[in-house]
């Protein structure tokens, strides 16, 4: 095993910097870093996989990636959920290709060794005799994924057989979760599969865009400020709060300048109001009254937003999710389901769903414009002078919102560390201390002792 | 099984709706959309499911219960309202495009004076000063009318061949 260090000296002038707001822009498409955050946070961390409607029936599968992972994701015929390395235990080959569907058994093409939904070897062409003597099957099933577990529907897979619970791991994200996916008797549920698409992009962007950054909307989106769909104050993504949370999770409660939003529980249908109330605490029913838009991420690479999105005059909101899966230092596959309230009327769901085309996904107006970022992030990052490792040049992103001035609202009804503006960098800042501190844990290398 | 190579449909008709594709392709290539929005039927049905890779010979590998588009005539309206703001930082620069349209295949349809079409396309498109170009390609399944003496486009369906798209977002419209 090849091991990894980085200089004493530079992970200092690292948290350095980071202490005082500031990211050297070299460590966003470094290469040496890439293979560190592959080692350090990608093996390590809980990976969203998919949620349980996705798995239907017995026999139903998927498959994933965690990263470079190839992920085999079944429903067994007892109705549990089990996740293999999708590579034949014979010679490695790739055993399923299709992103879903239904069977009893997987068959590799090169050799014809065959496994169950629980993953055994259950076929050897030819018989087992052929191997000399008759080999012990049971030694020869797929590789399970070391870790799969879920929350409120969403699976989770990890790498790390040591890594903490994932219920420990979401912490404080838990009761967040409880709201946007537990509002409803019946839960959520997936529309179609996942949209993918390459984007030219560092994961580490995409996910800072998208779950820490609302300062973005009021440039990056402006095109609708010129529509006359969002309001022409600068500040209109900004109010709300900030909530920065455990091992680098977090997400913005965004209202509007009131403090309430146009439509109580995000334009859902009244008829499902009662039900909420049922289902939610007092103080998670007030936020779901007030809420207009629910942006953030579990840390390292899932993020997700509920918004209210208009449709031809019509109102809807609706659940995003989306892993970033990195391919390189600036390349990201892009996964992004659709999520709706399984209880909500099907007329509801189809121009939600039509909703989110218009906004989000490689089509969504709003997301087209994210990638034209995300791209000219990376495009420059490999420049001589960002990549001055003594930062003379001192080319480091800024970091700085709210940094001296804007204290946590202690009366925030949930749990975590809530600003009381989203506008400030509190969570871009936490999550990339933590990234610091995921990727130089015992890689560090003494020099000049 | 036989096949028969007369459509049923007269030259000089064939010759005016492969016109109105190639015209829409330009005004689509050369950012008029206001004009691609004038060919449209008021009560258009505009579509683009994915594609899935599945197992077995002879499936069917549309994906019907998944999208990249979905639109009316109004949703496409938005759309391209958006391209003529100053902040559609996507198509601003504008990206230099192109739509090859081919294998044109024309049929009577199933209302007087409408024709289903069927073409291949390959989208390419340069944008900034990269050297790489993107490009995307599969089918259309359309339906024309003739109203009131102009060619409208009633329906599309179009088909990706890709299950995972390699262009970095989809601001084009196909």
């Amino acid at each position: 095993m090849i091991n990894r260090t980085i200089d004493e000296k530079l992970v200092e002038q690292l948290k350095e910097k980071m202490a005082e707001g500031l990211l050297p822009q070299w460590v966003i498409t470094d290469p040496d870093i890439y293979e560190l955050e592959l080692e350090k946070i990608f093996s390590k961390k809980w990976q969203f996989l998919g949620h349980e409607t996705e798995l239907k029936e017995n026999g139903d599968f998927v498959t994933r990636w965690m990263v470079n992972d190839p992920v085999l994701m079944v429903k067994n015929k007892k109705g549990e959920i089990k996740a293999y390395l999708n590579s034949c235990s014979h010679r490695g080959t790739q055993l399923c290709t299709a992103d879903r569907g239904k069977k009893k058994t997987f068959t590799c093409p090169y050799h014809g060794w065959s496994y169950n939904l629980d993953g055994d070897l259950v076929g050897i062409v030819a018989g087992n005799k052929i191997y000399g003597e008759e080999m012990v099957k049971d030694d020869w099933g797929l590789r399970p994924i070391p870790r799969v577990e879920s929350y409120r529907g969403m699976i989770f897979g990890c790498l790390d057989s040591e890594a903490e619970t994932l219920e420990d791991y979401l912490g404080d994200m838990k009761w967040y979760f409880d709201m946007m996916l537990g509002r409803s008797d019946n839960g959520m549920e997936v529309i179609g599969l996942p949209q993918r698409w390459v984007a030219k992009a560092n994961w580490k962007s995409t996910q800072e865009n998208f779950s820490a950054d609302p300062y973005h909307v009021q440039t990056t989106h402006r095109s609708t400020v010129e529509m006359g769909i969002s309001p022409e104050d600068p500040l209109y993504a900004s109010y709300g709060h900030q909530i920065v949370m455990n091992d680098g999770h977090g997400l913005n409660v965004i209202t509007s300048k009131t403090g309430r939003s146009k439509s109580a529980f995000q334009s859902m249908p009244q008829s499902m109001w009662p039900m909420f109330q049922r289902n939610l605490s007092e103080k998670q029913a007030d936020i779901m009254e007030r809420v207009t838009v629910f942006v953030g991420g579990v840390y390292p690479n899932l993020s997700f937003v509920s918004p209210i999105h208009g449709t031809e005059g019509e109102m809807h909101n609706y659940l995003n999710f989306r892993v970033w899966r990195p391919l390189g230092p600036d390349k990201v596959e892009v996964w992004c389901w659709f999520m709706i309230d399984k209880d909500a009327p099907e007329s509801y769901k189809k121009d939600a769903y039509r909703g989110y085309l218009g906004s989000f996904g490689p089509t969504g107006t709003l997301e087209q414009d994210d990638t034209e970022t995300w791209a000219r992030i990376v495009e420059v990052s490999k420049a001589s002078m960002m990549k001055n490792k003594e930062l003379n040049y001192n080319n480091v992103s800024n970091y700085l919102m709210g940094f001296s001035h804007v204290k946590p609202d202690k009366d925030f009804p949930g749990p975590g560390i809530a600003y009381p503006t989203t506008y400030v960098d509190a969570l871009s800042r936490r999550m990339h201390e933590h990234w610091l501190d995921l990727i130089t844990k015992d890689t560090v290398k003494e020099v000049n002792k | 099984m036989s096949f028969s190579v007369s459509s049923q449909v007269s030259l000089e008709i064939k010759d005016q709706i492969t016109n109105f594709l190639y015209q829409e392709s330009f005004f689509l290539d050369n950012r008029k959309y206001k004009e691609w929005l004038e060919l449209l039927s008021d009560d258009l049905n505009y579509v683009m499911p994915m594609r899935e890779t599945k197992e077995g010979v002879n499936v069917d590998n549309i994906s019907e219960d998944s999208a990249f588009f979905d639109e009316t005539k109004a949703s496409l309206r938005t759309r391209v309202n958006r391209l003529y703001t100053k902040s559609a930082w996507v198509e601003n620069p504008s990206t230099r495009q192109r739509h090859f349209v081919s294998n044109v295949f024309i049929e009577l349809g199933d209302k007087t004076d409408e024709y289903k079409v069927r073409s291949y396309f390959l989208y390419k498109r340069s944008r900034g000063s990269m050297v790489e170009t993107e490009e995307m390609f599969g089918q259309r399944d359309d339906v024309v009318r003739l109203i009131e003496g102009e060619w409208k486009l009633v329906s599309r369906r179009i088909l990706p061949d890709q299950t995972v798209m390699s262009t970095m977002n989809m601001s084009m419209l196909l």
